[in-house]
């Protein structure tokens, strides 16, 4: 009796000594790998290469960024970018702020979820309807809604595209920081806002003395995070320009996209997404130098 | 600290008129900024009801020949078009995939990483935060070879398949979604888990029987958002799907844009309000329950 | 400094009455407190007085001028926060400052103001520091410059000594009575603790669930509680409460309890004629007995139960019955358990309460 037992617990403790979490961790590993490690590397190579739409690798060393310095489009594509970020990154962040302060300090709280909601309504509906609707929105006859407001039938996609795209993006963008802001606002006790109401502060006075110095974090996390958000994006710029026309809203990950997809300049396009692969790295860093890395755990919610 | 004593006013009327305008600004504020929005999607209602829209809401004519792509295959500008059934069906398909692959691995990966202590763990978590703020532009382009690749070596169809951009799709999700769950993991107390495994359980059966059914509401939550971020899915798919049988509703929506911008809003709003129609109700259902959950007064201001 | 006057004032929070009909009035200067336990609606009306809630019914005057519908910034009130409610990211100095700064008070006078307010409270060495690096007592001190430093008319204080420990405590009563006798500002006081209330306020008004039980002057509270809920929360260590029926035994009128007889002093044998068959409380505070080792005329016979050294007197226990019966002896008077002694009472120190809770004793009660 003895000897079976503790021979079977033997048998049980050598079992555990294999680490557990191997399989639990397997599929997350092989997803991961596949398509981000691998992908990055990839891209990484595929930069030096030639490849188009017969796939095969002819490498051809710095060829493409070369290419890239001597591309024309290139600084076109490059102060589109600028302005589009910086602008779009003030509309995110200032609407947002102002969205958060509206719905949660000024009007009651079941107002300003009904506001909240419709806000988040672009956010959610998938990115095809949304811009379906743009594009009534931006109808260059007298149907589209823009047109009927000014009066004459204007081709907004066709002379003022980088405006346009920047408000599609905005709209949706700014409901990322009212949910941010909207919730460090909610969590500032009452309290201070009494103590300045009773110290004479008018309601403005309130937000801009109290509220925003206190909201100073979440600031920063929105506005680097978007940063990052907006250098990458492309999808509804694709949607509702497609960067054009003749390039006049390309941004930088949409040339890559179309240099890759629609030209089938893999090689090319990937070392054009190198380049904006380096311009975000850099921004991660500073980005994690300023938060210091826990500070950002906590706002993930680790 | 003596003064001259101060004396006490009642508001005169004008004073107390001035302040409920001023009271009424941010209402206005919300108003006005939400409009843009409102119209839009007012619009897409109106427009899939009537024959045409005048005015931009007002509907000429309510007519259900707008919906007629629900028995009728969509005659368009030439080339045929896939049935809206089938897009459906595509698209279902497309957004289960990713939603059970993204529950099955986030909730294994969730679990190893709140439980179990191994080298690594920190660093690994501090991998998936970094990953969920790369830019997708530049994995997409390697993804592609790899998708590519893989097609070539297993034989097995990744490129223009379904199953092969969720996998993708997925992958994108996995990271955050691992990252909740962690969360919901970490509050579930040790010694449930450990009275699991006093009962006989090994590692497997303890997640699936014992601590699984305590996260239902976490799985619940990344269910229906990697569902709805597989149902309204589009620059994946249209990146990597090419034949017409395999088009998701959002590619269908993309290829009739193209096709009849001018011409036929009704039918687009239609299709378009199917397809949005399981994101339009989860929106609601959402939208109720916060509703429910501040409306018990609180001790608010004045 | 201004008078305060409150009309039947009511706040309701949807179906919840924190406020129920508040009427009282404060005067020019005085220092009063409004005391009860948690959820009594003190502090509601505090905020009341602030502009900070708004009167679901009823009239806020200040100065006899009806200030519903001012402002807090027009109402030149100071108000200590139980939290204290220091802006976490300004200096002191700029926490003081905050009030003049927004009323675009010039600079220089502002830096003397805020200095003057400083030395008043004696933390002037703090004004450079962060309110993160204070200890409680600290910014308690702060948070009052806070409130003092534009001279307001009225100051309120919203449980200004709870946080603090017990030494601190008595130390800062002291200084806040000091304060306000010195600069002679309107005050309110909310508080749980009676000893605050009874140590520092000219008059108190008692709350229970939102009503006002009674509001008077400390001693008037203490000796001629109008209720049941006065007596029993006025008054360390606690009155004693005991059930009794009023009944007739031969032809003299009593009060009678399980083993516990008492003859009904003269001064209430009118009232509780009318209530014979009743059933009424009686409150006897321990301090108002003494203990004898003859019988004296009136006095009750008891074995003691069980003795409580309080260090300044003795709680001695008595039982009688059902009945439980404290009386506090002076420290001198050595009593042991099993002792015999008769429990002296004076007529005018005993209370009765009818009913409906209302003290009998109370020239207002009706019959």
């Amino acid at each position: 009796m003895e000897s079976k037992r503790t021979w079977r617990m033997k048998k049980r403790k050598v079992r555990i000594r294999i680490p557990s979490h191997v399989p639990f961790l397997l599929p997350f590993f092989i997803l991961v790998t596949l398509f981000f490690f691998i992908p990055v590397i990839l891209n990484i190579l595929l930069a030096f290469t030639d490849m188009d739409f017969a796939m095969r690798w002819d490498f051809v060393g710095f060829k493409n960024y070369f290419r890239f310095v001597s591309d024309p489009i290139i600084p076109k594509v490059l102060v589109n970018t600028v302005i589009y970020v910086a602008a779009t990154l003030a509309i995110n962040v200032g609407l947002g702020l102002a969205l958060a302060l509206l719905n949660t300090y000024y009007v009651p709280e079941n107002v300003g979820l009904i506001f909240r909601a419709i806000w988040l309504l672009p956010r959610m509906t998938p990115p095809v309807v949304y811009a379906l609707l743009w594009l009534w929105v931006l109808d260059p006859t007298e149907y589209g809604l823009l047109n009927m407001i000014v009066g004459k039938n204007v081709n907004w996609t066709m002379q003022h595209p980088l405006g346009i795209v920047i408000l599609v993006n905005g709209l949706i963008g700014a409901s990322f920081g009212m949910i941010i802001f909207s919730a460090s606002i909610k969590s500032i006790p009452r309290d201070y806002i009494m103590a300045a109401q009773v110290d004479g502060a008018s309601n403005w006075e309130i937000v801009r003395r109290i509220i925003i110095p206190l909201l100073r974090w979440p600031l920063m996390f929105v506005t680097t995070w978007q940063t990052l958000s907006l250098l990458a994006s492309y999808e509804y710029i694709l949607l509702v320009t497609d960067g054009g026309p003749f390039y006049k809203s390309e941004v930088w990950s949409l040339y890559a996209y179309h240099t890759a997809f629609s030209h089938q300049m893999y090689g090319y396009g990937a070392a054009i997404a190198m380049v904006l692969v380096v311009v975000a790295v850099i921004v991660t860093l500073i980005m994690l130098k300023i938060f210091g890395f826990k500070r950002l755990m906590e706002l993930a919610g680790g | 600290m003596t003064k001259e004593k101060r004396r006490y006013a009642a508001p005169t009327t004008l004073a107390k008129v001035r302040g409920k305008m001023a009271r009424s600004v941010p209402y206005i504020l919300l108003i006005i900024s939400s409009l843009p929005i409102l119209s839009m999607y007012l619009w897409l209602f109106m427009s899939s009801l009537s024959s045409k829209v005048m005015f931009g809401f007002i509907p000429a004519g309510i007519t259900v020949r707008n919906w007629r792509f629900l028995w009728e295959p969509i005659q368009m500008g030439g080339a045929a078009h896939l049935s809206v059934w089938k897009a459906t069906w595509n698209t279902l398909i497309f957004a289960l995939m990713v939603m059970l692959l993204v529950v099955l691995v986030a909730t294994l990966a969730g679990f190893a990483l709140s439980r179990m202590q191994f080298r690594g763990r920190e660093s690994l978590m501090r991998l998936i935060i970094i990953l969920h703020a790369f830019p997708g532009i530049t994995l997409l382009i390697a993804i592609f070879y790899v998708l590519y690749f893989l097609t070539r070596v297993t034989h097995l169809k990744f490129l223009d398949s379904l199953w092969g951009v969720a996998l993708v799709k997925a992958s994108l999700e996995i990271p955050w979604s691992a990252w909740i769950i962690k969360g919901f993991f970490d509050n579930i107390p040790w010694e449930v888990e450990w009275s699991a495994y006093i009962d006989g359980c090994n590692r497997f059966q303890a997640w699936y029987k014992v601590i699984l059914p305590q996260l239902k509401p976490g799985i619940a939550a990344i269910s229906i958002f990697s569902f709805l971020a597989g149902w309204g899915e589009f620059i994946y798919l249209y990146t990597f799907i090419f034949s017409q049988e395999n088009q998701t509703l959002s590619l269908l929506i993309k290829a009739l844009i193209g096709e009849f911008r001018f011409t036929d809003y009704g039918l687009l709003a239609a299709v378009s309000l199917f397809y949005i129609f399981p994101v339009l109700v989860f929106f609601i259902f959402t939208q109720k329950g916060l509703m429910q959950v501040s409306a018990g007064g609180i001790k608010g201001g004045r | 400094m201004a008078s305060i006057r409150l009309e039947r004032l009511t706040k309701k929070f949807g179906k919840v009455i924190a406020v129920n009909g508040l009427s009282l009035e404060v005067q020019d200067g005085e220092f009063i407190s409004l005391l009860g336990p948690s959820g009594c609606g003190k502090t509601t009306t505090l905020l009341m007085i602030a502009g900070i809630y708004r009167p679901t019914e009823g009239n806020v005057y200040f100065d006899d001028v009806l200030v519903n519908d001012v402002a807090p910034k027009d109402r030149y009130v100071g108000l200590v926060f139980q939290s204290y409610a220091l802006y976490p990211h300004m200096k002191v100095y700029e926490n003081i400052a905050f009030p003049l700064r927004l009323a675009k008070v010039p600079k220089k006078e502002i830096d003397r103001r805020v200095r003057e307010v400083a030395s008043l409270t004696k933390i002037e060495e703090l004004l450079d520091r962060m309110p993160g690096q204070l200890s409680g007592g600290q910014q308690q001190r702060v948070a009052l410059c806070r409130a003092l430093v534009k001279e307001p008319e009225i100051l309120l204080l919203d449980e200004p000594l709870s946080n603090l420990d017990a030494r601190l405590r008595i130390e800062t009563r002291a200084e806040i009575k000091r304060l306000q006798r010195e600069l002679g500002i309107t005050s309110i006081l909310v508080t749980h603790d009676q000893v605050e209330a009874m140590t520092m306020a000219e008059r108190i008004a008692v709350m229970h669930s939102g009503v006002l039980q009674q509001y008077d002057p400390p001693g008037v509270l203490y000796d001629r509680p109008k209720n049941l809920f006065v007596a029993s929360f006025i008054g360390d260590p606690p009155m004693n409460l005991i059930s009794m029926k009023v009944m007739e035994r031969e032809g003299q009128l009593i009060l009678s309890a399980d083993g516990f007889h008492l003859p009904v002093p003269e001064g209430l044998r009118e009232r509780l004629s009318t209530l014979v068959g009743e059933e009424v409380v009686l409150g006897l505070r321990p301090e108002d007995m003494t203990l004898a080792r003859e019988e004296r005329p009136g006095s009750i016979p008891g074995e003691v139960f069980l003795t409580e050294p309080l260090g300044g007197g003795t709680l001695v226990h008595f039982i009688f019955g059902d009945v439980k019966l404290r009386v506090l002896a002076p420290r001198e008077q050595p009593v042991d358990v099993g002792d015999r002694l008769w429990i002296v009472l004076q007529e005018e120190k005993v209370h009765v309460f009818g009913p409906d809770g209302r003290s009998l004793r109370d020239s207002d009660a009706a019959a």
